[in-house]
């Protein structure tokens, strides 16, 4: 961008986007808010997170290197361990999906767009400056806008994923290309990565984990919280300051305690239970969860890795050098992902059918993102395999642009309907 | 209500502590014993070495090395029921703990374990075999199983016409086994030490005996668990680890396959990860250290069984107890160096 013209045209765009960035985040947020009454106080913390920050602020300190990463298998214990802040930076905007488009093909999944427009313009989650992005191969889609560095203007760096996940050949691999991240994170952040400092990192993900898997544990034991709220709350594990994150979510925890104690139920008996699943809801792309909250229903789950998927699989250390640490963090990076990345990924069927049983959900909804291939191909497999188990499915196609959503409503109502329709016979004969 | 806190206490329990508590004991029990007129019986499941002074018992393999060096004549009259006999009674002793005697009790093992924990101390990095060296290596200790079994039989008996084994080939086991000549040293004897120049098979055999000893001695230190993978009791008693009463159980559709069983497991299985279909997950080269149980977060996707009961599973709390993050959030860190986000928010 030598060109004055370039510069005055990337300017513009930018304040447009900024602009319609901003009124979609308010929409939402105002959706997400005040369209339900029944409020958490503990929330509040996680709906500020979302507000838009003023140009000039940001949420990372200066003096600290801040570091981007495009999907859950980049080691964030690694990042944090090396004293710089963490930043995942998928993107769920429809109005940066536009401007990705502007040097993307049309066609392909509207996350990517989304993501690539909010990196050429500078307008990632918290105002993050990262001084290198971690971009891993995963989907082809993804892998190939990290090639995209001069058209971007940002450093993208490959982490090496590799297509499988059971074989020992895979886990050495990663295993090695994990190492070298470690040693090109090491040259951008000038630190050393050392036992110490790599062990209180990992503890203090544990714990961030610790404190979300008792939250999955109570929104098992009762409907207290929608799922808006809880895609939420991992939304904003994305970029906000981890020590915060758990702090606010064990302050809501007890909120939830105290709701089940007083039986204080954000919907009936009868609203139908569903697990999510698919393409990974990020806000402001709320539109699932809010049009199936809105009609009455409640996602007592979701397969996302934009949720569960990220903070369920911990890491387990026995000898606690770094020649067993690193190793340790980046298995969890793999064997546990049910990233549809991964073939084969039978380990994705069990999981949501494990998740069915646990969560006591009535169907899932499987969103897949126009353009979206690996989704898309293992909706199929995945379908078949919870119909057989006695379970309804409903597939759903969407991107970020929010004009489709009365057909989608018209969708979702009716799977809604023949759910509780089947809850109401289930009791009958009961 | 009462129940459910010990329950809860145990599984919350650091079980490799106690394990680090019960192994000192039993060395020094079945290392020191038999100075203290401890009899614990000859047909042990363990490498009670009757080699070293102090032991108050034997190691069954010396036995039925001993009992199998008769003809087949002696073998199928009325004097072969002690073979049979000494099988029941080492039997009666492993059902008890099933494998969990390598791992508890086996002074040889616990000796391993304070190699490896020198090792950790040092800083040096542990190695593990690859796939296809684990599969092939793991056999040697059937191998060597067969060749105890069949040695002593050979001496006495002649086999498809072949000539009788030299006498000399007696106790073959025990002549290369590294507990004959390392755990006498605890007793100041060093008198296993040495070179048997009767004939060149004596002269094989126990040199043999002090490579295999020193290779124990290097071996465990890069390696943990490093002479379980060839040991041929931990075969033996892997034939009969279905009769165990001590189990080790998995609910595969709980797995999440995330891997941590195997990766804190001393022998490195990766069947405890990576099968989901097997119920009892014992497999011949586990020796019941129960690591893996304290490293699985799933909630009861591994149990550890006495008959029908648990007495040990894997629950979210215990892991999280065990590997750092507390489930409540108690300190904010807010010194801490990953976490200097002082401009956050306004």
């Amino acid at each position: 961008m030598n060109n004055k013209i370039d510069i005055d045209r990337y300017n513009r765009v930018k304040k447009t986007t900024t602009i319609h960035y901003n009124m979609e985040v308010n929409q939402v947020l105002s959706e997400i808010i005040d369209d339900f009454p029944d409020k958490l106080n503990g929330m509040t913390y996680f709906y500020d997170r979302f507000r838009p920050i003023e140009k000039n602020k940001s949420l990372y300190p200066k003096e600290k290197k801040t570091i981007a990463s495009m999907c859950i298998h980049v080691p964030v214990e690694i990042i944090y361990a090396l004293g710089a802040s963490s930043v995942r930076i998928c993107s769920g905007a429809y109005s940066t999906d536009t401007a990705g488009a502007d040097f993307l093909p049309a066609k392909i999944c509207p996350l990517v767009k989304s993501t690539a427009g909010a990196i050429y313009l500078d307008m990632l989650p918290g105002n993050a400056n990262p001084d290198l992005i971690i971009n891993p191969t995963t989907c082809d889609q993804k892998k190939k806008i990290g090639e995209m560095e001069d058209e971007i203007g940002k450093e993208f760096y490959v982490l090496e994923v590799p297509p499988s996940k059971d074989s020992e050949e895979a886990r050495q691999y990663w295993h090695r290309s994990v190492k070298k991240m470690v040693k090109k994170l090491e040259s951008v952040t000038g630190n050393r990565l050392t036992r110490r400092k790599l062990k209180k990192s990992i503890k203090m993900i544990l714990t961030a984990q610790a404190e979300y898997r008792r939250f999955m544990k109570l929104r098992r034991k009762a409907p207290v919280i929608f799922g808006k709220d809880a895609q939420l709350i991992t939304n904003a594990y994305f970029f906000d300051n981890l020590n915060s994150w758990t702090e606010a979510l064990a302050t809501l925890n007890d909120e939830l305690e105290e709701r089940i104690a007083q039986k204080h139920h954000v919907v009936g008996p009868r609203a139908p239970r569903l697990l999510l699943t698919g393409s990974p809801s990020i806000f402001p792309n709320m539109r699932t969860h809010l049009l199936i909250e809105k009609l009455g229903g409640i996602v007592v789950y979701e397969e996302f890795c934009s949720s569960s998927r990220m903070l369920s699989d911990t890491v387990a250390v026995d000898e606690w050098f770094l020649y067993d640490m690193v190793p340790a963090v980046a298995d969890r990076y793999l064997k546990p992902n049910t990233c549809p990345n991964f073939t084969p990924n039978d380990d994705r069927i069990r999981k949501i059918l494990l998740a069915m049983k646990e969560y006591d959900a009535d169907g899932i909804v499987y969103q897949t993102f126009t353009g979206c291939q690996l989704y898309d191909l293992e909706s199929r497999k995945i379908g078949k395999e919870l119909e057989k188990a006695g379970y309804p499915v409903l597939n759903i196609e969407l991107d970020y642009n929010p004009k489709d959503s009365g057909q989608l409503t018209t969708r979702l109502e009716a799977f809604m309907e023949s759910i509780k329709d089947q809850k109401r016979t289930k009791r009958k004969k009961i | 209500m009462k129940k459910i806190n010990i329950k809860k206490y145990i599984n919350n329990a650091n079980v490799s502590r106690f394990r680090f508590w019960i192994q000192l004991i039993s060395f020094f029990i079945f290392v020191y014993g038999g100075y203290f007129f401890i009899e614990i019986g000859s047909r042990l499941p363990i490498f009670s070495c009757p080699y070293v002074p102090g032991s108050p018992g034997g190691c069954y393999l010396l036995g039925v090395q001993h009992e199998l060096n008769s003809t087949w004549h002696t073998i199928f009259s009325p004097r072969g029921i002690s073979i049979l006999k000494s099988l029941g009674i080492f039997l009666l002793f492993f059902i008890f703990l099933n494998k969990a005697w390598c791992g508890f009790v086996c002074p040889l093992g616990t000796l391993q374990d304070w190699i490896t924990r020198l090792r950790k101390s040092l800083g040096f990095s542990f190695t593990r075999y690859d796939e296809m060296s684990f599969k092939r290596l793991k056999v040697i200790k059937y191998i060597l199983l067969a060749l105890l079994i069949l040695i002593p039989l050979a001496i006495n008996n002649s086999f498809f016409g072949l000539p009788k084994l030299s006498h000399s080939m007696h106790t073959p086991f025990c002549k290369i086994c590294p507990a004959r000549t390392i755990l006498p040293l605890f007793n100041g004897d060093t008198s296993q030490i040495y070179i048997d120049f009767t004939d060149t098979t004596t002269i094989i055999l126990t040199s043999l005996g002090l490579m295999v000893a020193a290779l124990f001695l290097v071996g465990s230190f890069v390696k943990k668990r490093f002479f379980c993978f060839f040991c041929p009791m931990s075969a033996l008693q892997f034939l009969f680890s279905k009769i165990g009463l001590l189990r080790l159980i998995k609910n595969g559709d709980k797995c999440t396959r995330c891997g941590n069983c195997s990766r804190v497991c001393d022998v490195g299985i990766t069947e405890i990860a990576d099968d989901i279909l097997s119920k009892n997950i014992i497999k011949d080269d586990c020796m019941m250290c129960l690591k893996c149980v304290e490293a699985c977060p799933e909630e009861g996707a591994l149990k550890v069984k006495v008959l029908n009961f648990d007495i040990f599973s894997a629950t979210e709390e215990g892991f999280f107890k065990r590997y750092g993050g507390t489930s409540k959030f108690e300190t904010s860190n807010k010194d801490d160096v990953l976490n200097s986000n002082k401009n956050k928010d306004e």
